[in-house]
């Protein structure tokens, strides 16, 4: 961090004034450089998303040992009076476990996936592939990150809450959501209200970061970096990035409006005569629409799916060219795919409503587009496939977890097609089989992808390699556990298994089986899969320690790299010093050819990075010309 | 480090930073108005009531929107001043834009207040009355006082209440608060009913936690709440681990059975376990001495004789009380919303609003409809005059459902001024059009008073987001809408107050600044544009 700060004389005292000689608060704390931003995102997402694992394994509990009290090592967290509270004998609530099951989803999706991908990767590596000296807005980006933060840490505050955290499930469907926590008098220490209120957070946090990538990325692009030149990586940021600018502002609505059914008692989401075991007949004039909520939150929730996965496309399509020593096959067409992806995304959220009896031309329509939105993400992974194809393929740490994505992803995305039917959604909604296939998505598909990413950029973050060994430990187990997790839920999902029961069936069984639980009998066959999927979700937890040691560990004692581009890589960002100072690069890059330039006949060397002069080709022979 | 493009574009785009940053700032909002506008669709289309239709009063509306245009005009001359390097110019019509603002935000304000202070009810029979809710008076006509000091507004409900039971959980301190001033002013005391003490058989067996007669306080109840949670962690822990127990038994005499097999066995021996535990104390009953007339909030307390819960749980038993809702001045009668629900039912409307409470029970509301039905004959006749009949025979042009069933407060205020009765100054009458009616000048023979009884209350509120999804999704527009124009004066009148040092040095760059707030402005007005005919107009 020593070699960089020739560049500072005689710039304008308007802005950066404190880059000088940060102090460690604002070199650590109050950063406004897009890699220290970077990481702060990384390191909180991946304690929120430790956060929410921790609360999917009391859940598997749960569903495995309903009639067991929670076992020590995992309820030791809890203080006495929050364990009399919410755990009844020890054993796991319905309510506790809704609770669980909402924030899990929450935290997963807005507070882990999202920020890790967009907030981390984008941040630290966007910019250096476009050879940007940083984001166009460096404090925009900062207040992105704090507003985040704000958010998170509001929507997690209310477990401590008298009346827990929000429970609704992380949907939040009105008219139940807008009841759950009624009895609260103070509405702004709900959960529910306190989730709406961390939901807006997080959608201004989204706002503030989508716009600034946009615009780095469409004018802060270096010399000669013209959009076919960019990166791939870049191409997924810059559509993800308008998928939040555009997708998210509806959510925000309907944030508000239910924001408003409970502080201000208006009836946006509440149908009339609503009638409630606890209240009666609900105090609200009624007359709104429970399915308007449905709308605005598929409306944001579909294009959210897309938002969570293309970063992980976007690291593992960075990853594969490196590591097979050839360009990534279908450059052109996976950017128009990304493209189109990216579009289509607006047009098929009604796929999650087919339940709600909204009429079958709507479904029709929406059943269509969600069978055309496949093709593009076919045509992106089967690009990836073939680029493997005929190369030498380099095993390093980040291509394991490439190649464990392209499959795993693939199991995630063939088994949503018949949920994009809706006449085979009518069965299998709601249920495990659902489950189990967004997990395939998110889990072994995305979380992959992104350990991609870390074992990958790590070496230029950090100037070390991280340990292969323990990378070892962490990647089989963790590709075992995750399948061991999720393929059993794809056949308790057809056996009808629904995915709110918190005791995982056992109510089916205490009772014997006549014409009203003749269900039983299914679920008598399938329920031992609980147990073995729940151990299965404990033993990846105790893999994923493997992780967070190497992760902590090699930033001191890992293995140094010896050059600025340790992978021999092509892009940008391997131009940079090690790791990159504030402003990136020691002087402008200029990028002189596409990104993945690799095992090029007429060049000497493998791979022939953006920012080489092309006169050193002039002094070879020239048989490429001929082309 | 420089970050470029900040002043100067870029020449493949043409476009400076801020300027690319700025529209997609402003497609977001184009998405989040955008959700707001489809939900007002969604929510009109499919409203099971009469929607509201030209309701708003449309003179302030009408103005806001030219002074929003108008400063849309300034800004951008500010702006063009501005890049002509003209300081003083650039102040003037900056000064005017925020000016303007100010302008909005304060008629948005009159407009938000007359709502707040408006009183609507719908009867059980659908009919609906609006007006303003009326303040107890004593003998002298004098309004009675509250303890704060506040007059009583009659939508209160009313209980003999004899005893109270607070839940030890949750209860919440202002309302307990509130309970023991009105009945420090009832002069009754609220005393423990009966000693708390530790339960038979279990170890804090005998022990007086405290004794009848005891005052109500909020360190009382407090007090309690920690001796709850101290037993119920200490019992839940010893629950706990008694269960743990009782399953490594289970398993031990069960091997290979499943737990769904052999759960329903498993339980904890709630009596070898009791001499551990604490008692729980979840609520505590008090005595109110005399039983005297408190009042709540409709919404703070589901309300039945005998027993009436509050909504954090406390119980107040007595006697239910005469609750009506007095209206002061009612100044509309609906009959909109009846009328849709007879005709669902297939019953004649006239005969349904002849049936209803209130004509039934109320003289005024029987003399206005009957006034009505003639002016209705007059407008159906008139409108014959104007449009003429059509080829079957039925005239072309006929009155509005609204027409029809609603005898506004202008129908009122015609009332009598036709018969002679009032006469307003014309000032008067237009200060009507930004307040809506003058019940001083036009007085109790226009807008009586009436009460309602509390049975056939069936949904009140004051012309706020309550009321109805109309007036939920005015308040969210307008109200979002009005954040943004706040918003954006801000901005403006930073630049306008604090730009002075950056126009010294770097006018080009603080010309871009404007140049995007003017942007943002100009969207602000765009979006007006919108909810102007949607709320005020259609």
């Amino acid at each position: 961090m020593s070699s960089h700060d020739t560049s500072h004389a005689g710039h304008d005292a308007h802005h950066d004034e404190h880059h000088h000689n940060p102090g460690f608060i604002w070199k650590y704390v109050f950063s406004s450089d897009h890699k220290m931003i970077g990481m702060q995102y990384g390191i909180t997402a991946m304690c929120f998303l430790a956060f929410g694992f921790y609360l999917m394994m009391v859940m598997r509990w749960s569903i495995a040992y309903p009639h067991q009290p929670l076992p020590e090592w995992m309820s030791w967290v809890f203080t006495d009076g929050w364990k009399a509270r919410w755990l009844q004998d020890g054993k796991v609530t319905g309510e506790t476990y809704n609770m669980f099951g909402a924030m899990h989803g929450t935290i997963m999706v807005f507070l882990g996936i999202v920020p890790l991908g967009f907030g981390a990767f984008g941040n630290y590596v966007t910019p250096l592939q476009i050879g940007a000296p940083d984001m166009a807005f460096p404090r925009l980006n900062m207040a992105s990150y704090w507003v985040y933060l704000a958010g998170g840490l509001i929507m997690c505050a209310s477990f401590f809450m008298e009346s827990g955290s929000a429970k609704s499930g992380w949907t939040n469907y009105s008219p139940l959501a807008g009841f759950a926590d009624g009895q609260i008098v103070t509405q702004i220490l709900a959960g529910q209200t306190q989730w709406l209120i961390g939901l807006v957070c997080l959608i201004t946090s989204s706002l503030l970061g989508s716009v600034n990538f946009v615009t780095t990325i469409i004018n802060l692009r270096v010399r000669g970096m013209t959009w076919m030149r960019m990166p791939f990586f870049v191409w997924s940021m810059l559509v993800t990035g308008f998928l939040l600018l555009l997708a998210f502002p509806p959510l925000e609505a309907a944030g508000i409006m239910q924001l408003m059914d409970r502080v201000a008692h208006s009836s946006f989401f509440m149908p009339s005569g609503l009638f409630t075991k606890s209240e009666g007949l609900a105090n609200l004039s009624g007359g709104g629409s429970p399915l308007l909520f449905q709308h605005l939150f598929w409306f944001l929730g579909h294009p959210e799916v897309y938002v969570l996965l293309l970063p992980a496309f976007a690291c593992v399509a960075e990853i594969i060219p490196v590591n097979t020593r050839k360009p990534l096959w279908g450059y052109k067409s996976m950017v128009y795919s990304v493209l189109i992806l990216g579009f289509l995304s607006f047009v098929v959220w009604a796929h999650h409503m087919y339940m709600t009896g909204m009429g079958a031309a709507v479904s029709t329509f929406f059943q269509t587009t969600t069978v055309l939105i496949s093709v593009p993400s076919v045509v992106i992974i089967t690009a990836m496939l073939i680029s493997l194809w005929g190369g030498s393929i380099r095993f390093t740490p980040p291509m394991m977890w490439a190649c464990a994505f392209i499959p795993m992803f693939g199991i995630g995305g063939l088994t949503g097609l018949p949920l994009a039917f809706n006449l085979a959604d009518l069965h299998l909604h709601d249920t495990y089989y659902v489950i189990g296939h967004f997990h395939y998505v998110v889990a072994p598909g995305i979380l992959f992808g992104f350990f991609a990413g870390v074992l990958h950029w790590y070496p230029k973050i950090t100037g070390r390699f991280m340990s292969k060994t323990l990378n070892h430990l962490h990647f089989w187990p963790s590709l075992i556990c995750m399948n061991l997790i999720f393929f059993p839920m794809l056949v308790q999902g057809m056996a009808g298994f629904h995915r709110r029961w918190y005791n995982g069936g056992d109510a089916y069984l205490s009772q014997a089986a006549d014409s009203v639980n003749i269900f039983g009998k299914t679920v008598v066959q399938y329920i031992d899969m609980n147990i073995m999927m729940s151990m299965g979700a404990w033993t990846l937890a105790f893999f994923q320690i493997f992780f967070f040691i190497n992760l902590i560990t090699s930033w001191k004692f890992g293995k140094k790299v010896t050059s600025d581009n340790p992978w021999d890589a092509t892009t940008l960002e391997w131009a940079t010093p090690t790791p990159p100072g504030h402003g990136n690069f020691l002087k402008d890059p200029v990028t002189y050819r596409g990104p993945y330039e690799y095992s090029r006949p007429d060049c000497e060397e493998d791979f022939l990075p953006q920012w080489v002069e092309p006169r050193r080709l002039d002094t070879a022979d020239k048989p490429a010309d001929k082309h | 480090m420089e970050i470029p493009y900040i002043v100067t574009p870029r020449k493949d785009t043409g476009l400076f930073n801020a300027k690319i940053a700025i529209w997609l700032f402003l497609a977001s909002e184009v998405m989040l108005f955008g959700g707001f506008f489809s939900s007002y669709v969604f929510l009109r289309l499919g409203a099971d009531y009469p929607w509201p239709e030209r309701t708003l009063p449309v003179l302030p509306g009408l103005i806001n929107t030219f002074v929003l245009i108008g400063s849309s005009v300034t800004v951008v001359f500010a702006w063009a001043a501005l890049k002509m390097r003209e300081w003083r110019k650039f102040q003037i019509f900056m000064g005017i834009t925020v000016f303007c603002a100010l302008i909005f935000m304060v008629l948005k304000a009159v407009e938000y207040n007359v709502k707040f202070h408006h009183q609507a009810l719908r009867l059980k029979d659908y009919s609906i009355i609006e007006g303003h809710l009326g303040k107890e008076l004593d003998g002298d006509k004098k309004e009675v006082l509250d303890h704060n000091g506040n007059p009583i507004e009659e939508n209160l409900i009313y209980v003999e209440a004899s005893k109270l039971t607070f839940n030890t959980r949750r209860f919440h301190t202002p309302w307990l608060e509130e309970l023991l001033t009105q009945a420090e002013q009832h002069k009754s005391t609220v005393k423990l009913t009966a000693d708390l003490k530790g339960e038979e058989g279990t170890s804090d067996e005998g022990k007086i936690y405290a004794k009848s007669g005891e005052l109500l306080s909020i360190e009382f109840l407090n007090r309690m709440e920690e001796i709850r949670k101290a037993a119920t962690s200490n019992n839940a822990a010893l629950r706990t681990t008694a269960l743990r127990q009782e399953w490594v038994k289970a398993h031990a005499a069960n091997p290979g059975k499943r737990d769904w097999q052999i759960s329903a066995g498993v339980n904890i021996d709630l009596k070898a376990l009791k001499p551990k535990m604490l008692t729980e104390i979840s609520t505590v009953t008090f005595t109110v001495d005399p039983p005297a007339k408190f009042d709540f909030h409709p919404r703070d307390i589901k309300a039945a004789d005998g027993s009436s819960r509050m909504r954090d749980d406390t119980v107040v038993e007595g006697k239910l009380l005469d609750s009506p809702m007095g209206f002061h001045h009612v100044d509309a009668i609906d009959f909109q919303y009846l009328v849709m629900k007879a005709v669902e039912k297939g019953i004649e409307p006239e005969i349904a609003i002849e049936n209803s409470w209130l004509i039934k029970n109320n003289k005024f509301a029987q003399e206005a409809w009957e006034w009505h039905q003639g002016e209705i004959v007059k407008l159906k006749a008139e409108l014959l005059k104007k449009g003429g009949l059509d080829k079957d025979g039925k005239p072309r042009l006929f009155p509005t459902h609204k027409e029809l069933y609603r005898i506004g407060w202008k129908d009122f205020a015609k009332k009598t001024e036709d018969e002679g009765r009032v006469k307003l100054s014309s000032s008067d009458a237009f200060k009507e059009e930004f307040f809506g009616p003058n019940y001083e000048a036009r007085g109790d023979e226009t807008f009586p008073e009436l009460s309602v009884p509390r049975e056939q209350v069936g949904f009140a509120a004051k012309f706020s987001p309550a009321w109805n999804t109309y007036y939920g999704i005015y308040f969210t527009i307008t109200g979002l809408h009005g954040l943004h124009v706040i918003g954006g004066a801000l901005v403006l009148s930073y630049y306008l107050f604090f730009g002075r040092k950056m126009y010294l040095t770097n006018p080009e760059w603080l010309a871009n600044r404007v140049e995007i707030g003017g942007l943002f402005w100009h969207f602000v007005d765009l979006v007006w544009i919108f909810v102007f005919p949607i709320l005020y107009l259609m």
